[in-house]
């Protein structure tokens, strides 16, 4: 039973922190070492290679990465088709079908995910979606990081009525109604397009991924703020912005990262609801929203349509939730909540 | 010990993703005959989806097909459609006279007709129930259908009538305005030696005269705008008729001006400013049915809700909990309770059509709305013996902004008609029929439907060169028009359905045959609306139309008065066109004018035809008595479940009249 | 401290009012009408119509009246889209589906992630351990909108079990899988926060000095260390019940449920005014008191920060 294995404190450090959350969080050597200097980058970086789990989590996104950006290319050597070639030749091709099959129903290797309603290749339609849905993740979590950790900083650290103020901007930006938000948006700025419409995408996406994270960096820099170290630093006299950057930001990088890691399912979420409305990607491009909104419309049916994309997305945010604890693990060893 | 994690964790992943594979291909078996298993429900129900939820239960107010539906399970009107032809039956009223030029209507109501609360129905009931539906603050979106009425139009827009103070003689419309059709028997005087009904052996009196009939059978007054602003407006674009107005007296037009008249209890005459063949079809439509005025009067907005509702149909309200079903069970009031065979309706209102397949899939639905059934799935439910298979009075076309250049040019305009390969669209579609005409093939008998130009590429070419923009052919077989300014053009859908499907498809064939790239753009439901009607958008858009009554007008009248084709496109003389048909007695010669107008359209290309609709929705084999008729319009009464398994359907059931 | 809260509350109703204002603004702004579909109106049609409901009015003049009625009678109007229904019994309708779906799904998360999360914890390093903490991460990792119609497609369509979707009231075997859709995430979570609490307390001091006075196991885990251990977990229940409330949305629509969240896409698809600001307005407030509790257990649970 249980009773057998008793964890101590010698057991904890030597448990690699890859599966979770606070095994890992006592490292009395590091305890208080709020100043870290350039090596804390290298540190980091070690610290994650050392970490299984984190560095087949960096593996599969990278390799999906590649794979998005190759693979409709190697596609169309291969198999002779783009993800947006439609077979309107020949009516019988026009229609979805299983895994490993063709026309007739037999074993065929051309399409290993099956084809979508049109006939189009479902493998060629995911890596392309891929290429768009990793993009606006990325960005938008980019400008959700970047916004929102410096509104945040700044609200937490200036405290008083600025910070008021600034939480209370975000709340009123919080309970507005994100479908007519995006609605107005979309029909003010006409886009003609294709990249326009991606762009107004990231503005509506970017523009609700950051309040979330501000407020969790104003309540860590909330707290991190009247300690030791920020006050001996004021009191050398380092400027407000210096403190607020290289002082208190870097302590929130614990949380900020695993947050950041569950903004891109949510963004991918959002993403895919916006399409579903009509607002997300132009045809014939897609995305893995798009393809898993379409999927489920045909469920009953053609089940391989959502379950590839909604597999390989899987897949990634797997990845991305190993690596985004790796991260945070070899960031901060101190984080012990999720 | 990580290294095992990783390689358990690997081997999750394949499993999960082998799992997955062959779920994928476990799910439809195509050898099944029917969609799901039949099971009858254990009472006598019938489970269906009509749609999202309604918009109200006020027959009066809504305009869509759900509602429909559900009215007429709620509601009955003068007549009602037969469940297979859609042709107009006796309903409330037993039997009718219509005069010579089908300008005026004679209903017999029956003696026991009753609201669900047990009063008695007779006519003053219609009388209130056409002037709420016709009163400008009750906003009925169905205005359009009842305008044929007399006077409907000036009462439902508050206009005036002009009186001369002296003689206390009404301004007449005919003598300002030239445009108007002749006058129909209705507005003559009447005369003894020219009897305005044919003589009914059986029915010896079945026009007796009154005051309002005399007050109806005079020439059309004339009526003006109601304020002041759209009267001067009205009155100085035509000098004579206001020095004719100068110095009148201005009378609004009421609710008692309007072509209706309880003759007696049981008698209710109608009255039309045109002649009006299709009038009777239409009767049976949604705004034309029975609301309880007591109720209404006592309770406002509110008189639909579950505590205050009193109805008239075959079935009335049990339980309605927006989003989550509306349950109707049968009236024992209702005059023919004994025809009606399922003691309870049960209508789901679901958004999603793929809740709605998964639910009928498992059984918890007995039947679904018409064009439930995605595209994309007819080739392996087509086959299946619950899908109901036949044609719809509805066609699919393309709407163009004739208002703005390039589109403004009728050649360029019938380009883009002429290389659209409508054969292969159809078979794309699968269930559709083509269509290069703007009424529905096959709906309307002996209307001989006018024909547009077969598929022709080369000739569009040609037409597009004559307007300016040259299509040359490249070396590779395929076209370019460098002249043509693509920026000018795009093709707006909704996001919903199939339309990005379609909307594909028509790029692909003018890029093919033109050398035209017209860019796509998806748009929310309403945003689309909103450009659409306003022709805020340029260059093409979807269109479709389903009938609102058998007759071709209801198609052809779209570009009429009133009408709303969000093409830009209004022309007199098809309006005139459409007067002169509608004003003949002759049901051939009136049907040939009719083509005659739709032909004047045609070649005018505002539209591009794309097919004639099919229904194409899934009811389970023991729904007995639900027809796949043409406007997918179902009288209640006549369904019942079958519980004995050798007299279920076997695919779609006939539609032939018995 | 108690100057504080009541300074909150106090800034609350500005903040909502701000929100309404904003709101009703963007309804104005956007294209289309609540009343426009597939077939046109003439527009003497649309003319009734919007003199029906104020709408011909300059835009002040409606501005003025929605705050008037707001304020005034703490009343959102009558529904545009749904003829005759007052906005104020739409959300008194579809709110208890929201919650039962939303505590439904916590509640079970809580069971199951507790338990997963302890056993994990207690027979660290093993398969179970390694198992749990494994499905606990693709649990995270499967977006809603994908697990639910899987979940459909195995139990409903397939094995034909229990209903692919609709609401059919408390209780009823249509909860089964939008609860199950909706409570992963959480067990996932909770499992993980429950695993590393017990660790950290099973490793401590207390527990040991436990152990040394001889107290039987069972006693030790669940007297002590479980108390302990779930500290982080009920410090995760404020922000998770906030989740909900917005989580439900995608789930509501999958399983076509008629709460609060489908509601909110449907009234701003169908630019039903009155409706989108009573339901904004309703959240507003609801988000704001949460964040209010959040920002006061910060100060009670950490005396580093202060407000002033």
């Amino acid at each position: 039973m249980a009773a057998d294995r008793k964890p101590d404190h010698d057991d904890l450090i030597h448990i690699p922190p890859e599966m979770a959350i606070a095994e890992a969080d006592v490292r009395p050597e590091e305890a208080g070492d709020f100043v870290r200097g350039t090596s804390l980058w290298r540190d980091a970086w070690r610290r994650l290679l050392k970490n299984k789990l984190a560095v087949f989590g960096l593996v599969v996104v990278v390799l999906v990465t590649i794979a998005s950006i190759v693979g409709p290319t190697l596609i169309q050597r291969i198999f002779g088709f783009t993800p947006d070639y439609i077979p309107s030749h020949d009516l019988r091709l026009t229609r979805s079908f299983p895994p490993f099959t063709g026309p007739d129903g037999e074993f065929s290797w051309a399409h290993p995910m099956g084809t979508d309603n049109a006939g189009r290749d479902q493998l060629a339609r995911v890596l392309q979606g891929g290429q768009i849905s990793l993009f606006v993740a990325f960005i938008a979590t980019l400008v959700s990081l970047v916004i929102g950790i410096s509104y945040g900083a700044i609200a937490g650290y200036f405290g008083g009525r600025i910070d008021n103020v600034m939480m209370r901007i975000v709340d009123v930006l919080y309970s507005l109604p994100y479908v007519i938000v995006v609605i107005v948006l979309l029909s003010m700025f006409r886009s003609q397009t294709p990249r326009g419409q991606l762009i107004l995408l990231f503005i509506a996406l970017g523009s609700v991924s950051w309040l979330t994270m501000a407020r969790i960096v104003r309540g860590q820099v909330l707290s991190l703020k009247n300690q030791e170290f920020v006050l001996a630093a004021r009191a050398t006299g380092v400027s407000g912005s210096r403190i607020i950057f290289r002082h208190l930001v870097p302590n929130t990088l614990g949380p900020v990262i695993v947050y950041a890691t569950l903004t891109i399912p949510q963004i991918m979420l959002t993403e895919a609801f916006l399409s579903f409305l009509g607002f997300g990607v132009q045809a014939p491009l897609a995305s893995w929203g798009s393809l898993a909104t379409e999927g489920i419309a045909n469920i009953g049916i053609f089940p391989w349509q959502l379950i590839f994309p909604g597999l390989t997305m899987a897949l990634t945010l797997f990845s991305l939730n190993f690596l985004g604890d790796g991260l945070r693990d070899a960031l901060d060893p101190q984080m012990r909540t999720v | 010990m990580s290294s095992g994690k990783c390689r358990q964790i690997v081997g999750l992943i394949l499993l999960a993703s082998l799992a997955c594979t062959a779920l994928s291909c476990s799910v439809v078996s195509s050898n099944e005959l029917y969609f799901g298993n039949p099971v009858p429900p254990k009472r006598n129900i019938l489970r269906y989806v009509s749609g999202d939820e309604p918009a109200s239960l006020d027959p009066a107010i809504s305009d869509g097909q759900p509602e429909a539906r559900l009215y007429m399970a709620l509601y009955e009107g003068l007549v009602e459609y037969d469940p297979k032809t859609l042709a107009p039956r006796p309903a409330l009223a037993e039997r009718w006279h219509i005069n010579n030029d089908s300008s005026e209507f004679t209903f017999h109501l029956r003696h026991n007709g009753r609201w669900s609360n047990g009063d008695p129905i007779d006519a003053n009931d219609f009388v209130y129930s056409f002037r709420r539906a016709l009163a400008k603050e009750t906003a009925s979106r169905n205005v359009s259908l009842t305008l044929y009425l007399k006077y409907a139009q000036a009462y439902n827009e508050q206009h005036v009538f002009v009186r001369d103070p002296k003689t206390g003689q009404f301004l007449l419309a005919k003598d300002f305005d030239e445009s108007l059709p002749a006058e129909p028997l209705s507005a003559r005087p009447l005369d003894a030696a020219h009897p305005e009904y044919l003589p009914d052996p059986d029915e010896p009196n079945p026009h007796p005269d009154t005051a309002f009939h005399q007050k109806m059978h005079t020439p059309l007054r004339l009526t003006l705008p109601g304020t002041e602003k759209a009267r001067t407006k009205r009155l100085d674009a035509n000098p004579k008729l206001k020095a004719a107005v100068a110095g009148k007296e201005l009378v609004p037009v009421t609710a008692e001006d309007l072509g209706v008249e309880a003759v007696d209890n049981y008698t209710v005459r109608i009255t039309l400013h045109q002649s009006g063949p299709f009038f009777l079809g239409l009767l049976a439509h949604q705004v034309f049915r029975l609301v309880p005025r007591k109720v209404v009067e006592k309770y406002g907005a509110t008189w639909t809700q579950p505590e205050h509702i009193v109805t008239c149909g075959p079935f009335k309200l049990k339980t309605w909990i927006p989003y989550d079903k509306l349950v109707l069970e049968r009236d024992p009031m209702y005059w023919d309770a004994a025809t009606v065979k399922l003691d309870e309706l049960y209508f789901y209102p679901i958004i999603d059509q793929h809740t709605v397949m998964n639910m009928y899939k498992v059984g918890e639905l007995d039947a679904v709305y018409n064009h439930a059934v995605p595209n994309p799935w007819l080739h392996v439910l087509q086959d299946k013996k619950d899908y109901m298979d036949a044609v719809e009075a509805a066609i699919d076309y393309l709407v163009m902004n004739t208002t703005r250049p390039p589109l403004n040019d009728v050649r360029v305009r019938k380009a883009f008609n002429l290389s659209i390969d409508k054969q292969a669209y159809a078979a794309w579609r699968r269930i559709v029929k083509p269509l290069t005409a703007f009424t529905p093939e096959g709906i309307f008998a002996g209307y001989p439907q006018p024909k547009g130009p077969a598929f022709d590429p080369a000739a569009a070419r040609r037409l597009l060169g004559d307007a300016g923009y040259p299509v040359n052919q490249n070396a590779d077989g395929s076209f370019s028009c460098p002249k043509f300014p693509v920026g000018e053009v795009e093709f707006i859908y909704n996001t919903q359905g199939a339309n990005r499907s379609v909307s594909e498809w028509m790029q692909a064939q003018w890029k093919q045959n033109l050398g035209i790239t017209v860019p796509l753009r998806t748009m929310e439901w309403k945003t689309y609306l909103d450009q659409r009607s306003n022709l805020d958008y340029k260059g093409f858009s979807r269109g479709a139309w389903g009938a609102d009554y058998m007759d071709p007008f209801t198609f052809l009248s779209l570009f009429y008065i009133g009408g709303r084709s969000d093409t830009g496109w209004v022309d007199q003389k098809y309006i005139a066109m459409l007067d002169e048909a509608n004003r003949t007695l002759d049901q051939k010669k009136r049907y040939e004018l009719l083509a005659k107008a739709e032909a004047y359209m045609l070649d005018q290309q505002p539209i591009i035809p794309l097919d004639t609709a099919s229904v194409n929705w899934l009811k389970k084999p023991y729904v007995k008595g639900m027809y796949p008729n043409a406007a997918s319009l179902y009288a209640w009464k006549y369904v019942y479940i079958e519980r004995d398994q050798s007299k279920w359907d076997f695919g779609t059931p006939s539609l032939a009249a018995d | 401290m108690l100057r504080f809260i009541l300074r909150r509350l106090l800034i609350t109703i500005p903040t909502i009012l701000v929100v309404i204002t904003i709101t009703w603004g963007l309804i104005k702004l956007a294209p289309g009408n609540f009343y426009s579909g597939e077939k046109p109106l003439s527009p003497a049609v649309e003319q009734s119509i919007r003199e029906k409901y104020g709408l011909d009015k300059p835009w002040y003049q409606q501005y003025a009246r929605t705050m008037w009625t707001i304020i005034g009678h703490l009343d959102f109007g009558t529904s545009l889209r749904y003829e005759g229904q007052s906005v104020n019994s739409i959300i008194r309708r579809s709110l208890p589906v929201s919650a039962t779906i939303g505590i439904l799904a916590y509640l079970l998360a809580l069971v199951v992630g507790i338990t997963v999360g302890s056993i994990a914890a207690l027979k660290q390093n093993s398969m179970w351990d390694y198992g749990s903490m494994a499905i606990a991460m693709l649990g995270i990792s499967i977006p809603n909108f994908v697990l639910g119609p899987i979940l459909v497609l195995i139990f409903s369509l397939t094995l034909y079990w229990v209903p692919p979707s609709r609401w059919n009231g408390f209780p009823s075997r249509n909860l089964i899988l939008p609860v199950l859709t909706l409570s992963v995430v959480y067990i996932s979570y909770i499992a993980r926060l429950t695993r590393a609490g017990m660790l950290e307390v099973l490793g401590s001091d207390y527990i040991r000095t436990a152990r040394a006075k001889g107290l039987s196991e069972k006693d030790v885990v669940i007297r002590h260390a479980l108390r302990g251990g779930l500290m982080p977990v009920i410090s995760y229940t404020g922000p998770a019940l906030a989740f909900l409330l917005t989580g439900t949305v995608v789930v509501e629509r999958i399983f076509a449920l008629p709460g609060l969240g489908n509601y909110f896409i449907q009234a701003s698809l169908n630019r039903d005014e009155p409706l989108i600001i009573g339901i904004v307005a309703f959240i507003a407030i609801t988000l704001l008191l949460m964040n209010l509790l959040v920002d006061i257990a910060y100060a009670f649970l950490d005396p580093r920060v202060r407000y002033n």
